[in-house]
């Protein structure tokens, strides 16, 4: 302990000009400290804005389709077909459409009405158009009709105010003929991939994103919400529940991708399932999705409180109907909120579908589990490889669906959530 | 209640209980053994099949053997209405018998087993009979199996990684593979295929978009985005930014990919162009990891904002009090006392960002280089994967099975980085308790 005089300190002069000016200067430190917290959020939140614009702004003109009225003189068209087999229906008459020569009708068609060179103003798949007609109203074979058929990507960008110089003219004739209109795509909504953007739709993958997620929800769910209840309410504290947990919890940070090496090396290759179907896909995502479901789950099993179990095991209930007539229905709110939310992330999922061989051009929709089969983001992936540029916007229009699906299904999480959370 | 009142004597369960315990004996049984029925039988018919007289005419050789039989099978089900070879066809109507045959066995057996069952069960049901701790033990097993479900899961990722990985290794020396420079599986040298299959470049771009790039795009937005939301926002500021940002999150990778390869990689191109830099690569590792780093910055900002709510009110007030503004008090104060869960989370981003496909699937470039440079291009191990696996080549080539070596790498630096992120975030929250 030294003895020497602490010199008395003066007071801090807050008044002096160094003083005034230090304050000044931490003040403003502290605004721009302030003002760049203020930038970070908003230019986060500008990006996803800018995000949504560009889809937006590229992708509402995917939902629309320019139109060509064309007449069709069936009676002087060099085409054999019997309109009795046609009217028939079945396999017959789809088989006698498409040996019909209708490609070749078609084009004839538009150059005699448009001028030599309109085929080329049709799409590729103008003639599934016509062919629709006829089956429709087999009537059609013995007279002359006008059938809206899809223009081509050119005609299509042009109507749509995004001209070259070849369309323009082209355009212009169609016009003057009043012989085409845009208007809202039905075969976009309907439809599967083609090989002309103008007429792809994404129905076909739609479809089997759907069966995938049936798959995925099908086993993800129980198992998840059975482990949950395992783990929370009836565990033992060992080395064995420790070991569950803590893969329960690796498996959730486990890149995507992993899952569908395990998907190829497991289901693919030793189980020898169909590749690019819908219930291989589902298998994989389930693995991906089910940490997901067992971790939200507990933390709403969690949430109910144990006077709820020690009222029920007091009037003689056994451990398994304290839990499945008490917990169960009090935590099932949280159980779906984290499983809707597991499950949208499990619908965006690309990466494992494509070491699955869900990448194939899959042109019908499939019609079961084991077909095969593509979803909507892998769609997606597929579309944005393409060079043509018609799709371009069939690419912002199926990201629009999926982000339109995805809220859908968020919002529905947080409904949920506010309408049946308890408060204990 | 009702039997109670008569005077009978009490059951022990409830009805329900006993009608689940028939029927739990009834199905579970039958279950069990069609399932292994439908393991045994493929090969049971198979052997009735090769002692038909047809099959006598079969080669021995193994492989035009099983290929011919298999072509059988097909045509025997109806997927296909005639085979390549002859022979197949003239077995069909052997395999269409056998089957038909083995499928009736089955499914008598297992009616047989379900009646037993059920019928044993039946008898056992007396008023003092426990159903119900019988029952809620299969209830229990069926727990246990579900959660035993994850253990399995991740065993099948490490057994399956790590036994293509042991047979790529077999063709590769691993030190090729892990310390080599120069990749480029297009063209493998079958004498030496070591030599084109080193990782090295692969990690670094890996590392270099998804650790650097990336996280200098989401550390700075996801941590002050959190700072601004906890300390400054007000609430009802904060109760509409917060599920903003973490729609950031939700977005699938896909569309960042196909925003990160239409708009933002032309846009730093043509940035890069303006000022100068005529080389710039319309696939830079810069755009891609831009994007990644935008969807990244929700899980920098919640962990951010979780570590610094775990601080202790008392250090903030007290810093207040000594007369430090708000931002001294963030930066001097909660910012170091809440550095190692920060630190945590940013690990837990870069294990989330080296993991990611979709982004560098669509917008890096596959070209392999060893570089610095921002705007040159890169590639990543993920995006390696994809393009190993979506090839033409056969499943045994050292091309295909690299997929797995590089799968297998990925996923241990991610498990490290996660355990090493969760021990950190678990011992600072025990610090504060």
């Amino acid at each position: 302990m030294s003895d020497a005089p602490v010199p008395a300190r003066q007071p801090t002069d807050w008044k002096t000009q160094a003083m005034q000016r230090r304050i000044r200067r931490r003040y403003a430190a502290e605004r721009r400290f302030r003002l760049m917290g203020l930038a970070a959020i908003v230019i986060s939140a500008g990006f996803l804005a800018f995000l949504l614009v560009t889809m937006l702004g590229g992708g509402l003109r995917g939902f629309t389709r320019t139109e060509i009225a064309l007449p069709i003189d069936f009676t002087k068209a060099a085409m054999i077909v019997d309109p009795d087999v046609i009217a028939g229906g079945g396999d017959v008459a789809d088989r006698a459409l498409a040996n019909a020569g209708l490609p070749r009708v078609t084009r004839d068609a538009a150059d005699q009405a448009f001028g030599p060179g309109a085929e080329r103003w049709l799409s590729d798949g103008a003639w599934l158009s016509v062919r629709d007609a006829i089956k429709a109203d087999p009537a059609l074979l013995n007279k002359r009709a006008v059938i809206d058929v899809p223009a081509s990507t050119d005609i299509d960008s042009a109507a749509k105010g995004d001209p070259s110089p070849a369309a323009t003219t082209a355009l212009a004739k169609l016009r003057g003929a009043d012989a085409i209109h845009t208007g809202f795509n039905t075969a976009f909504l309907s439809e599967a991939d083609a090989t002309d953007p103008t007429v792809v739709g994404i129905w076909g993958a739609l479809k089997g994103s759907l069966l995938t997620m049936f798959v995925t929800l099908l086993l993800a769910f129980p198992v998840g919400v059975f482990a949950a209840l395992y783990l929370e309410e009836y565990a033992p504290r060992n080395r064995w529940t420790d070991l569950i947990e803590v893969s329960i919890n690796n498996l959730a940070a486990v890149p995507s991708i992993i899952f569908g090496l395990l998907g190829l090396a497991v289901f693919l290759n030793t189980f020898h399932l169909p590749r690019s179907a819908p219930v291989v896909g589902g298998l994989t995502l389930a693995l991906m999705t089910m940490p997901v479901i067992v971790i939200a789950g507990r933390n709403a099993i969690k949430s109910v409180p144990p006077s709820i179990r020690d009222a029920a095991l007091g009037i003689g209930a056994s451990p398994i109907q304290v839990v499945f007539h008490h917990v169960l229905p009090l935590a099932l709110p949280g159980i779906l909120t984290g499983t809707i939310i597991g499950m949208a992330r499990a619908l965006g999922e690309t990466a494992p579908l494509l070491m699955i061989g869900m990448r194939a051009f899959i042109a019908t929709p499939p019609s079961g589990l084991t077909d095969p089969a593509t979803v909507l983001p892998v769609q997606i992936f597929l579309w944005s490889d393409e060079v043509s540029h018609g799709f371009v916007e069939k690419t912002s229009a199926a990201i629009i669906v999926l982000l339109v699906v995805l809220l859908t299904m968020n919002g529905l999480a947080i409904y949920l959530r506010n309408k049946f959370e308890t408060r204990w | 209640m009702a039997f109670r009142r008569g005077g009978v004597r009490r059951f022990s369960a409830l009805p329900g209980h006993y009608g689940w315990y028939v029927a739990l004996w009834a199905v579970i049984p039958a279950l069990v053994f069609l399932l292994v029925w439908a393991s045994v039988s493929p090969a049971l018919v198979t052997d009735q099949v090769l002692h038909d007289p047809a099959a006598q005419a079969l080669p021995q050789f193994d492989f035009a053997r099983a290929s011919i039989l298999s072509e059988a099978r097909h045509i025997a089900r109806g997927d296909i209405a005639a085979g390549f070879n002859p022979l197949s066809t003239t077995l069909a109507p052997a395999y269409a018998a056998a089957q038909s045959r083995f499928d009736g066995i089955g499914t008598v057996l297992a009616l047989i087993l379900a009646f037993a069952g059920g019928a044993f069960a039946y008898v056992r049901v007396r008023p003092d009979f426990r159903a119900r701790t019988r029952v809620e033990r299969i209830v229990m097993v069926a727990l246990l199996a579900a959660s035993l479900i994850a253990i399995l899961t991740t065993v099948g990722i490490v057994v399956s990684l790590l036994f293509e990985s042991v047979r790529f290794f077999r063709m590769v020396p691993i030190t090729d593979f892990l310390f080599g420079t120069h990749w480029s599986p297009q063209v493998i040298d079958s004498s030496d295929p070591g030599a084109t299959l080193g990782a090295v470049p692969l990690f670094w771009g890996t590392f270099f978009i998804g650790a650097v790039i990336a996280m200098a795009v989401a550390i700075p937005f996801g941590l002050m985005s959190a700072i601004y939301l906890t300390q400054y926002a007000n609430p009802r500021v904060r109760r509409w930014m917060k599920p903003i940002l973490e729609m950031l999150a939700g977005v699938p990778t896909v569309v960042y990919g196909y925003f990160a390869a239409l708009t933002v990689a032309p846009a730093v191109r043509d940035a890069a162009v303006a000022i100068g830099i005529q080389w710039a690569s319309s696939e830079s590792a810069l755009a891609a990891g831009m994007v990644m780093g935008v969807m990244i910055i929700p899980f920098v900002s919640s962990m951010a904002d979780d570590s610094i709510a775990a601080v202790p009110s008392a250090m903030r007030d007290g810093s207040l009090a000594m007369g430090a503004t708000s931002s001294e008090t963030i930066r001097r104060v909660l910012l170091p006392a809440a550095l190692p869960g920060v630190v945590g989370g940013i690990l837990l981003a870069v294990s989330r960002a080296i993991g990611e496909t979709m982004i560098v699937v669509m917008a890096a470039s596959g070209v392999a280089t060893l570089t610095l440079n921002p705007l040159a291009s890169t590639t990543t191990v993920t995006k390696q994967i994809v393009d190993l696996l979506t090839g033409e080549a056969s499943f045994d080539s050292p091309k295909t099975l690299a997929a797995f070596a590089l799968g297998l790498t990925l996923f241990v630096v991610t498990l490290l980085l996660n355990i090493v992120a969760l021990a950190i975030v678990k011992r600072y929250r025990e610090a504060y308790e």
